[in-house]
């Protein structure tokens, strides 16, 4: 019943791109690494290599400057983003999201859920209880969200959390829960939990999407099922009651959701969560794979300069080559992490 | 200076139009609406019953939705130009691509890469896909044109070519000659 709750196809994308780019490195690493070994026997002049040590030394020392600077840059918007969305976090907890406002969606998200698993159980179409079964894990996934706002909200205030929303999960759907709510670490974090509510919600804000490259949100999964259940109360294969409790639901939610996303909407969260995750993520992932790939060859080149004699040159020969063609490699990145940087 | 505070209102202004007309187009989707095709379908086939019930909810909803339109795009020409107009914006709302073949005074053609019978099961037959497709575009097509050309009459043929597995659908609108 819970599949329907998915990591987001962003995060997919993310861990996707990862996952190659660490591919790739290991790659070029090992080929370097083998093309240096092959080459091994060329020999190379002492004043040759002390002249390349110290290039690169000189060269990827001011890279680290660089890239320092670049860090600066991106804590500072980081910095600058969190606060604002700091500043408005204690506003929506105490009143766009009063304490009535999220008893009263809670109680029609589980009127929702309760109403189309019993219909889900009674049809023995596939693609009926496929969209009947989607709607619950959707309305599911809200319900959790709303649980964990209640209970940020009742901490805020200094409340007691009764349990009450969390006695109607089950185990499956309490794990998902207690996951949700332990990764609010931070004020700003309840924009995320918003946001997902009222995608889950709507329908995508531009028109003109390609069908096949949008989810359908709950909103347009119940007018769906509203429209199939009103042509099967024509055939006599459903009773009028369900249909008009569904669509009464579905226009209270409306009412209510679209509250929160004009709200939501007029203090610009939906474009201030994705340049706040974008900004996470260089100072993050790019600064750190960049900075591992200047420092190690800075350090290294630093530990061997010192000691260079003719005889440990040689010895260090292949070691050296090595390490240049990182540098190259950390030139490649740091390029990129300062493109990502401009695109915040 | 004037002449560029004028451009500049008049483009203000106009954005500020067309943005309210999204926005009143966007709430003419959400009210009307019709059942997915891959779950209404099988569940029509399994019943046996229901095609007259569905071609009169895609009939009332197009009607529903055309009428609307026309009203927020102010489209009051009864002609080949404003069927053209409608089924672009009906089909660009949907989220569906669409290719404009002709366009003249009494004929209006298009081909689509993609339709809804499409995304019906693989167990439902070709025949009752086939069915289904007729149905849908009759109902849909001539709520059209009842409320885009009416006084005049006009004809609508598809080759269903998407269900046979071949590239593109055509779809043609003719206006009827009356004597």
């Amino acid at each position: 019943m819970h599949g329907g709750i998915r990591v987001s196809e962003d995060r997919m994308s993310s861990f996707k791109n990862s996952s190659l780019l660490i591919s790739i490195l290991i790659v070029s690493v090992v080929l370097a690494f083998i093309i240096v070994w092959l080459s091994m026997a060329k020999s190379m002049s002492y004043a040759d290599m002390k002249t390349i040590l110290t290039t690169t030394t000189a060269t990827f020392g001011t890279l680290l400057g660089i890239i320092t600077a670049g860090l600066m840059f991106t804590q500072g918007r980081f910095s600058e983003l969190t606060s604002e969305l700091t500043e408005k976090s204690p506003n929506y907890l105490a009143k766009v999201l009063s304490l009535e406002k999220i008893q009263s969606i809670e109680t029609l998200l589980l009127a929702l859920k309760k109403a189309f698993t019993q219909l889900a159980a009674s049809t023995r179409i596939a693609e009926e209880r496929n969209l009947y079964e989607r709607i619950v894990a959707k309305a599911s996934s809200m319900f959790v969200d709303f649980a964990v706002l209640l209970n940020l909200k009742l901490t805020q205030q200094g409340l007691v959390d009764t349990g009450l929303l969390v006695s109607e999960m089950d185990s499956s759907l309490y794990r998902v829960y207690q996951k949700r709510r332990q990764s609010v670490n931070k004020e700003w974090q309840i924009f995320s939990v918003i946001k997902r509510i009222i995608d889950t919600w709507e329908a995508p804000a531009a028109f003109f999407i390609a069908k096949s490259n949008r989810e359908t949100p709950l909103q347009a999964d119940l007018k769906s099922s509203i429209a199939i259940l009103k042509l099967k109360e024509n055939v006599g294969e459903s009773s009028t009651n369900i249909r008009t409790e569904v669509a009464k639901t579905l226009s209270e939610l409306n009412d209510e959701f679209s509250e929160i996303s004009k709200r939501l909407h007029e203090d610009r969260i939906p474009q201030l969560l994705p340049q706040m995750k974008q900004a996470s993520t260089i100072r993050g992932k790019y600064f750190y794979l960049a900075l591992a790939f200047i420092a190690a060859p800075l350090l290294i080149n630093l530990l061997i300069l010192p000691q260079l004699s003719e005889t440990t040159t040689t010895f260090f020969q292949p070691i050296i080559s090595i390490t240049s063609l990182l540098s190259v490699l950390g030139v490649i990145f740091l390029l990129l992490y300062i493109h990502k940087i401009l695109s915040v | 200076m004037l002449l560029l505070t004028k451009t500049l209102v008049t483009v203000w202004m106009w954005r500020a139009v067309k943005k309210s007309a999204e926005k009143q187009i966007r709430a003419l989707f959400a009210e009307h609406s019709i059942p997915p095709m891959e779950v209404i379908i099988p569940i029509l086939e399994k019943t046996g019953r229901g095609e007259q019930e569905l071609t009169a909810q895609i009939y009332n909803t197009y009607s529903s939705l055309i009428k609307g339109l026309k009203e927020i795009l102010g489209l009051k020409d009864k002609n080949m130009k404003t069927v053209a107009k409608v089924w672009e914006a009906v089909l660009g709302f949907e989220g569906s691509k669409f290719e404009p073949i002709e366009l003249t005074e009494s004929r209006f053609s298009f081909s689509i890469p993609d339709c809804p019978m499409l995304h019906v099961g693989k167990d439902v037959s070709l025949n009752v896909k086939g069915k289904f497709c007729d149905l849908i575009c009759t109902a849909g097509s001539r709520a059209l044109m009842d409320t885009v050309l009416s006084p005049h009459k006009g004809s609508c043929t598809w080759n269903k070519a998407l269900i046979r597995g071949a590239g593109k659908c055509t779809v043609v609108f003719e206006l009827v000659k009356t004597a």
